[in-house]
């Protein structure tokens, strides 16, 4: 699933080093546009439903979070 | 009532005085008098609007804490009955802002009865804050505020009532009864304050005499002239805006309370995305939370999205439901800003803009790779801020011309009928200006460029400013003073109280 999902996330911002990042929504390195390519992109591939309400910083601020949030939706 | 007058200065010391002398507990109950007074001020009938529009979101937003709270006791979601809460009240709201802002235009196509509805001040701005605050409670982000007088202190608060920045009540609520008082806030509040007073009455009240006099008679100049009033349109909106907003905010922080920034250097943008996350930031993070996020995410989007994958391939099809969204929320951006076609056409021509570099993203970055372009370069950054510029440039021309005809006339003859000469015929001494005044217009905004370059940097110039001596610190608040004192005695036409976003 993790490579999946940096594939998604490369595909979208290939200068961003997502292994190491920690603060993509709180320093500004995902920009809003992003999120939605990626968090569309993320229902397509993983077969999950988000809705606005899981848009909060904390769910997209690195890979673990996001990782976090798509295992709480399967 | 304008922060520009004297009146206004005035009430601020009386409001400072009492909110100072009383105990911390009373503090934003002088907060919510001032506001009221500083509202009524503009006309005591326009005020019912903003008490209607504080009403009923005040009252939704307990509706809608109480199914909340329902759901949690009972494991249950009653998601008909909160939408059909937010719907109503959003609808009413915005009803009450179309038949204001829009209903004439809209009737004079259609040959309908005129309401000729006096436009209360800041209407849109504190519809749009009451309407994020209902939809926080619906999400249930925000727990609703059971105290209607605390409530309405939100939707008046009056640094912020007539033209932003459009606050969130998680933001600015909690600090009305909980805000640090110092007499450092006071000091820093003034300075900022001061700050926006030079941007508006120095600066831009004079480059508005050289954009009016350019829009009000197109036919007496070349299309040369037509840039330069743009340019001066643009030197005087964002001094206009973000003078006002310092204002605001220095307002706002001698009583201890901090608000949202509103304009983060746009000039230093690299894109028009990028210029529009450092302009207006806050309507722009409204309308992501509230527009481009529920529209990315509805059902008819996940449709267009599945239809995109399976029809269009590679990163083009991934990305239509997100140019889809961005084109939808840069449209309602123009309309935002007024009804004629000319706003209209101003929403489409940035979110055209937008749609495309989100669509073309792809070939961008492989046409820099083949041509072996440093992405990191200075030559590229100098590249994107001309571009940036030079969009946003072209769109002041919609915004400002009369109508969108007139628009598209002037800025083709900018290209075909530019009149070189009149460039050093004395023509712009016609305006109105003296030599002195370009001269203050060029001083101040190459003041102002420098201090943000320093910002952009990193500097934090008040906290500079800070480390220096008491008495510096105070020069510091008294220099833009005597400053507006003297243009106030001596100015004559270039005092304009008035201020441009406040028509929003």
């Amino acid at each position: 699933m993790r490579e999946k999902l940096i594939e998604i996330l490369k595909d979208c911002c290939p200068d961003v080093d997502f292994e190491t990042e920690t603060s993509l929504i709180d320093d500004g390195i995902l920009e809003s546009l992003d999120i939605v390519t990626i968090v569309t992109d993320i229902m397509h591939t993983f077969g999950v439903t988000l809705s606005v309400d899981d848009l909060l910083p904390e769910n997209f601020n690195s890979v673990d979070d996001m990782l976090r949030l798509i295992g709480s939706k399967l | 009532m304008s922060f520009f007058t004297l009146q206004f200065a005035a009430l601020l010391a009386a409001a400072l005085i009492f909110y100072y002398a009383l105990p911390k507990k009373c503090g934003w109950v002088v907060l919510l008098a001032v506001s009221l007074a500083f509202y009524a001020w503009g006309g005591v009938k326009t005020i019912f609007y903003l008490l209607f529009t504080a009403g009923t979101t005040y009252a939704s937003g307990l509706i809608l804490g109480r199914f909340n709270r329902r759901d949690a006791d009972e494991g249950k979601v009653r998601a008909a009955r909160k939408k059909l809460t937010v719907a109503a009240c959003v609808l009413l709201n915005f009803s009450v802002l179309f038949a204001v802002k829009y209903w004439d235009q809209a009737a004079g196509l259609f040959s309908l009865p005129r309401l000729s509805l006096v436009l209360p001040l800041g209407l849109s701005f504190y519809t749009f804050a009451s309407i994020g605050y209902v939809i926080d409670c619906y999400r249930g982000k925000q727990s609703p505020e059971k105290n209607p007088l605390k409530y309405l202190l939100f939707v008046s608060f009056f640094p912020t009532v007539v033209q932003g920045p459009i606050s969130r009540f998680g933001q600015l609520a909690p600090q009305f009864t909980a805000a640090e008082r110092s007499a450092d806030n006071v000091k820093r509040g003034l300075q900022t304050a001061m700050w926006g007073c030079l941007k508006k009455l120095i600066v831009a009240n004079r480059a508005a005499v050289v954009a009016d006099a350019v829009f009000a008679n197109p036919e007496n100049y070349g299309g040369a002239f037509y840039a330069i009033g743009v340019l001066f349109y643009c030197i005087q909106l964002y001094c206009d805006f973000s003078g006002g907003i310092d204002v605001a905010r220095g307002v706002a922080l001698t009583f201890g309370i901090d608000l949202t920034e509103n304009f983060k250097r746009p000039i230093f943008a690299v894109s028009l995305a990028d210029y529009w996350r450092r302009w207006h930031i806050t309507l722009g993070t409204w309308m992501r939370d509230y527009v481009f996020y529920p529209l990315s995410f509805s059902r008819p989007m996940g449709a267009i999205s599945r239809f995109a994958r399976k029809h269009v391939k590679g990163k083009a099809g991934k990305v239509i439901p997100t140019a889809a969204a961005t084109f939808v929320v840069y449209l309602l951006i123009g309309i935002w800003h007024g009804s004629s076609l000319k706003y209209i056409f101003f929403g489409l021509y940035n979110g055209a803009i937008m749609t495309a570099s989100v669509l073309l993203a792809g070939v961008y970055s492989s046409t820099r790779n083949k041509l072996k372009i440093n992405e990191k370069g200075a030559p590229l950054h100098f590249f994107r801020l001309v571009r940036t510029m030079a969009i946003v440039f072209v769109g002041r021309y919609f915004t400002r011309a009369p109508r969108l005809l007139a628009a598209f006339a002037m800025l083709g003859r900018t290209f075909t009928h530019p009149c070189l000469y009149q460039l050093t015929d004395g023509t712009a001494l016609t305006f109105g200006l003296t030599a002195f005044d370009f001269a203050v217009i060029a001083a101040g905004v190459a003041v102002i460029l420098a201090v943000e370059f320093f910002e952009e940097r990193g500097a934090k110039i008040l906290d500079a400013l800070d480390r220096k001596g008491a008495l510096v610190q105070f020069v510091f608040i008294l220099i833009p003073l005597a400053i507006i004192t003297a243009q106030a005695a001596f100015g004559g036409d270039a005092i304009d109280a008035s201020s441009i976003y406040r028509q929003f």
